[in-house]
């Protein structure tokens, strides 16, 4: 008599929502690619340091070579070499129009060298993953050759290597501005919503007020209150304050709206039987149930605040020198006046990163809204 | 019309709402630019450009050595009045400054309007009447492109195409500044219309390419909804032909918010024509606003938030009047 061992039956493991979520968001195909995305600009923002081959305002005080074209890079040499080299840059006369012109200097070749480090070189010195100090290049080439992938600006500094520290900028200042927002969004609207009354119509009515001054214009004159030549850094600082600043309106309403609704709850009610603060209840019970609209909210508001952040800069009044974040960098395109845009339509890239950045975060946002809405699961 | 009747009083206490909202947004932008650093009659008489006689009459007129609330009740008076003060940098009357940039910015709002709707409704209707289709997929991913392309960015990019067509074609181009400098001044004033016409479009254009994006995409998924009504199976079923369906039936209803929309519409693009007019060296309220935020020409500065806030309120009344003639239901609410 044979017994069959029977097969155990495999209760089916009931899944958390988080872990629906995000077998939702796989599936999304373009919330796949926003992801994918997002993962190597934030990489090239953490390793710009060592992906950019000079410092972020490093420039020859003595040969100052302004708005060189990108350098070509050759790969075989006169004797059959094989192996990345570039040529040298002379300074010439186009005799057409009079104006300066870089041609390649044949007679000099550099090699280019991966993984050099250059110690005692001024400002090619950073902190790797911000902690290590170093100067190892991933790519660089010696003097009295230059590499500059991307062309560079008036000072001749090297654009690609400010594209890659704009990156750390522009990509930071997205998250910090949102998670400030919704710091003061969560505040102000649990506020409102818990207490009523005066208090309540204190803030909504703030929040009008801020809504009613078109953004653009409230955004000029808030940077008003501050110098226009105050310190690089603490201008950063101001971008992101005034930024979260004309941001919070939104989601105080929202986030005032839920709790109104569901302070009538009876577990609410409950709590304060019970004998629970005030802050317990709001941070405890009511709170948590914002948590799916504000995590949307912030992967929506981000490309929001980078797209805000650019713009400003590009008009002149966010991030100023020597510091650059993408709409910085293209605010050179745009000064230059039509012309040199089509001298020099290589200033133009830093806007390529802005658009690649918002539309991954888009893509993202978009897929993690799809992912938390039950009727639209796949 | 009998519904005239009951909207009037709704009008009338929309109105009565706005008035302290505009006050307050008013206060916050004059404080807001009163506290910028420096002292403010101070700074006045020791700008050699600026005459003692007329700091005297500034003075006077916006109360500048009271505290800055009681210089807010003067600055209000004589705006509710019709003087916003003097500008420093152009040494006029920013009565004067003032109209030329917001009749400029007031073109290129004006014509994206009617751009906005002339094309995001048919896109949206025939997105929502073939859905999934090939064409449908690519209104969807130019929408996506459109939205996350800055539009300054954009309009660098049209800038460096049209210079381009400019050199290899000889073509001239309607680029920069509002009028092109090669025309005669002694031409008709169609003509001169014409060319501020040709040489808005291509900001209009680039203004307006986020709003349609966004725009089409919403008609296309109201009216997929309404199509999926039960009233319009009736219709089908009664054997209505399916244009009177779709645009008699379904669509009438699916428009609703986009109509209440146009309130909103026109502020916002206000505000989002600035970067645009900026890099088209366009002669708006932006490029004004950002030299007197240079200059610390705090009058400029003061009146064009004014006026925007003003406008934009004025957009916010509109579409809630528009809404409530649409959907009666609003107004007992």
């Amino acid at each position: 008599m044979t017994t069959t061992v029977p097969t155990p039956v495999r209760k089916p493991r009931s899944q958390s929502q988080w872990s629906i979520v995000w077998s939702q968001f796989k599936r999304n195909p373009l919330a796949r690619v926003g992801l994918g995305l997002l993962g190597l600009l934030y990489l090239m923002a953490i390793l710009a340091g060592f992906l950019a081959p000079y410092g972020l305002t490093e420039y020859s005080t003595t040969d100052r070579i302004s708005w060189a074209p990108p350098t070509p890079i050759h790969w075989r040499d006169a004797q059959g070499h094989f192996g990345p080299y570039v040529n040298g840059i002379r300074r010439d006369i186009d005799m057409e129009t009079f104006r300066d012109k870089y041609v390649e200097d044949t007679s000099v070749t550099c090699p280019v060298k991966f993984f050099q480090t250059h110690p005692g070189m001024e400002g090619r010195t950073y902190r790797f993953l911000g902690f290590i100090p170093t100067s190892l290049k991933l790519f660089s080439v010696d003097a009295p050759c230059k590499l500059y992938l991307w062309g560079s600006d008036s000072y001749g500094r090297d654009q690609f290597s400010r594209v890659m520290y704009g990156s750390q900028i522009s990509l930071s200042i997205g998250i910090i501005a949102s998670v400030l927002t919704v710091i003061l969004g969560l505040i102000m609207g649990g506020i409102a919503g818990y207490f009523r009354g005066l208090t309540d119509t204190l803030i909504m009515r703030m929040v009008e007020v801020l809504s009613a001054i078109p953004e653009l214009f409230l955004l000029i004159t808030l940077r008003a209150l501050f110098p226009l030549n105050a310190d690089p850094i603490l201008v950063f600082y101001i971008v992101i304050g005034i930024l979260a600043v004309i941001g919070w309106g939104g989601l105080a309403r929202i986030v005032r709206g839920q709790i109104l609704s569901s302070r009538e709850q009876d577990y609410v009610q409950a709590a304060t039987a019970l004998g629970a603060s005030d802050t317990r209840i709001i941070a405890k019970h009511l709170l948590p149930n914002t948590a799916t609209y504000i995590i949307i909210f912030l992967s929506l508001a981000i490309p929001g605040f980078i797209l805000s952040e650019s713009g400003l800069s590009f008009i002149g009044i966010g991030i100023v020198e020597p510091y650059a974040s993408w709409g910085s960098l293209l605010k050179v395109a745009q000064d230059g006046g039509f012309e040199s845009l089509d001298a020099r339509p290589w200033t133009l890239i830093p806007g390529v990163f802005i658009v690649l950045a918002v539309l991954a975060w888009q893509f993202v946002g978009d897929g993690l809204r799809d992912a938390f809405d039950p009727r639209r699961r796949r | 019309m009998l519904s005239e009747v009951s909207v009037l009083p709704y009008i009338f206490r929309r109105i009565l709402q706005f008035i302290p909202t505009f006050l307050l947004a008013t206060l916050l932008a004059f404080f807001i630019v009163q506290l910028a650093p420096g002292d403010f009659l101070s700074q006045l008489k020791e700008n050699p450009s600026v005459r003692p006689e007329t700091v005297e009459r500034l003075r006077k007129e916006f109360g500048l050595d009271q505290p800055i609330i009681v210089q807010y009740f003067y600055w209000l008076k004589n705006f509710v009045m019709g003087n916003l003060g003097q500008s420093f940098q152009y040494k006029r009357p920013v009565n004067e400054v003032l109209p030329g940039p917001f009749m400029n910015s007031l073109i290129l709002v004006i014509i994206g309007t009617v751009l906005h709707f002339a094309v995001s409704i048919p896109v949206g209707v025939y997105s929502a009447v073939r859905p999934y289709s090939t064409a449908d997929k690519t209104f969807t991913f130019l929408s996506y492109i459109f939205l996350g392309i800055p539009s300054f960015f954009f309009a660098l990019l049209v800038i460096w195409g049209m210079l381009k067509l400019q050199q290899n074609f000889g073509w001239d181009m309607p680029l920069g500044n509002k009028t092109s400098s090669k025309l005669p001044t002694d031409i008709s004033w169609w003509r001169s219309a014409w060319d501020v016409f040709i040489h808005a479009l291509a900001p209009t254009i680039i203004l307006v390419l986020r709003g349609i994006s966004s725009e089409s995409r919403f008609i296309r998924g109201q009216l997929l909804e309404v199509l999926g009504q039960d009233y319009v199976r009736t219709a089908r079923a009664k054997g209505v032909a399916e244009n009177q369906v779709v645009y008699k039936h379904a669509l009438r209803t699916a428009l609703i918010p986009t109509i209440a929309g146009l309130g909103g519409l026109l502020p916002a693009l206000i505000g989002g024509a600035g970067f645009i007019e900026v890099v088209f060296n366009w002669p708006g309220l932006t490029p004004l606003q950002l030299t007197a935020l240079g200059n610390q020409d705090i009058y400029i500065l003061q009146a064009v938030t004014a006026v925007a806030t003003l406008l934009y309120l004025v957009g916010n009344l509109l579409s809630d009047v528009l809404l409530s003639v649409i959907d009666p239901r609003i107004r007992y609410h």
